[in-house]
């Protein structure tokens, strides 16, 4: 009855409870327990920099990147995070790049309030254990700052890079 | 039914975050047994644009570093208990669009002759989100700079073959109070063919044998809860916060038991195994 109960709502999400409904469900279903949905909330946005001034954003910044995490209440989840050291100009020819760093108070994760101040700082080169919170509030947010340094001569375009954040359930 | 709440809690919370871009990934683990060969994951996109997912294994466990703190460990020499070769994962890329869902489906080909036991890999789901909006590049001399975020969730694999029994062993206990938290370590070393999962449980009392409240988040318990996998061994280190004002001068005993048990995966996929105790004294000066 359990494993039904979670099927059927699982395949409400979708609209299709009503089709669902009044039809046997098939004893191959598959039995969903509670999930883990990573969810990228924020990018993380530099914006307009100017050239020779290198340009920092704290992860408590409103422009910082943010992540949120939801899954079995009190579960630990190892954080780390796979970090670009260069941008590449996607408008200029190839070759033209900007470098990127991360420092030790790059990350912040915090259970269950989405704020980061007030959260553990951690060094997303070095990755952190966060936890999510209790059954009542069963989340996890996750944020990252960094500091770009635009050369004199860097030419003009639009700087992309990726940031990949792993979480990896016990 | 605590499942259920918290699947229809953590649906209905995806749901409402229009914005964010993510893909949930149920099950969080993922048994599968050898009169089957095969598994599957469900892959459900609570946003509103379509989410690029790649699907790709690897060989690890959870361990513990010198701190204690919980690391995957994926340089392992010994490979003797890895499934990495033998199970596949299809498709390996796919595009589960808003409010979609999608199945992986996960197939075993074990080589012949395999022993008995339990074998493990992970499963790497990497969901990419869309670019980052970049406004103002009609301005040709600006420099514009964003980086995009890609998420990547792994999740435990584990065959079973056979007759598999899984155990614990605890030593090594020790808890001391720092600031207003409750540090504490343990040595714990699985037993069996198989990983122990479980929870660790912590009850703090005081001398007359009253139980001291923990504070997870913005609840008191009396009991501090905390999942636990032992794969082959680790020392984890558990933090719990002491309620305002702290404790009082005196002795504790912190009560300490590992137990296989777990609210969140099905209880017909954790294995049975005898819950180990111990205690240690606290005392606040």
């Amino acid at each position: 009855m359990k494993k039904t109960l979670l099927l059927v709502m699982c395949v409400g999400l979708t609209g299709r409870a009503a089709a669902q409904a009044g039809s046997s469900v098939s004893a191959h279903a598959v039995v969903v327990t509670v999930g883990m949905t990573i969810s990228t909330l924020r990018d993380l946005n530099f914006g307009t920099v100017i050239k020779g001034v290198p340009t920092t954003i704290l992860p408590t910044a409103a422009n910082a990147g943010e992540w949120q995490v939801s899954g079995s209440a009190n579960a630990f989840i190892v954080i780390s995070f796979t970090l670009p050291t260069q941008l590449t100009n996607i408008q200029a020819l190839p070759g033209s790049t900007m470098p990127i760093a991360f420092s030790g108070i790059s990350a912040i994760w915090r259970r269950s309030t989405n704020n980061p101040v007030g959260g553990t700082v951690f060094d997303p080169a070095v990755g952190a254990v966060g936890r999510l919170g209790p059954p009542s509030n069963f989340n996890m947010y996750v944020w990252i700052g960094g500091t770009v340094t635009p050369a004199l001569a860097a030419k003009p375009g639009i700087y992309q890079g990726n940031v990949v954040v792993s979480l990896i359930y016990q | 039914m605590m499942r259920a709440l918290g699947l229809a809690g953590m649906l209905a919370l995806a749901s409402a975050s229009l914005a964010a871009q993510g893909v949930m990934v149920a099950p969080h683990a993922v048994f599968i047994d050898h009169r089957l060969r095969s598994g599957s994951v469900l892959l459900y996109n609570p946003g509103t644009e379509p989410v690029e997912v790649s699907i790709s294994t690897i060989f690890g466990y959870p361990t513990t570093d010198s701190a204690g703190r919980i690391t995957l460990d994926t340089l392992l020499a010994d490979s003797t208990v890895s499934a990495l070769g033998w199970i596949q994962a299809f498709p390996r890329r796919l595009t589960v669009g808003p409010r979609e869902r999608q199945t992986v489906r996960l197939l075993a080909r074990p080589p012949a002759g395999l022993p008995d036991g339990e074998y493990w890999l992970r499963l790497v789901i990497a969901a990419q989100a869309g670019r980052v909006p970049i406004t103002g590049v009609a301005d040709t001399t600006a420099i514009q700079v964003g980086l995009t975020l890609e998420v990547r969730t792994i999740i435990g694999v584990n065959y079973r073959k056979g007759p598999v029994g899984t155990g614990v062993t605890l030593s090594q206990l020790s808890a001391r109070i720092v600031g207003d938290s409750l540090i504490t370590r343990s040595k714990l070393e699985r037993r069996g063919n198989a990983a122990f999962i479980g929870m660790i449980r912590e009850t703090l009392v005081d001398s007359t044998g009253a139980v001291r409240g923990q504070r997870v988040g913005d609840s008191l318990v009396t009991t501090f809860a905390s999942p636990i996998g032992v794969y082959v061994a680790m020392q984890p280190r558990l933090a719990s916060a002491i309620p305002h004002p702290g404790l009082p001068r005196g002795r504790y005993w912190l009560r300490y038991e590992v137990v296989a048990e777990r609210d969140d995966l099905d209880p017909t996929v954790v294995l049975k195994a005898p819950a180990v105790r111990d205690s240690v004294q606290l005392v606040v000066p």
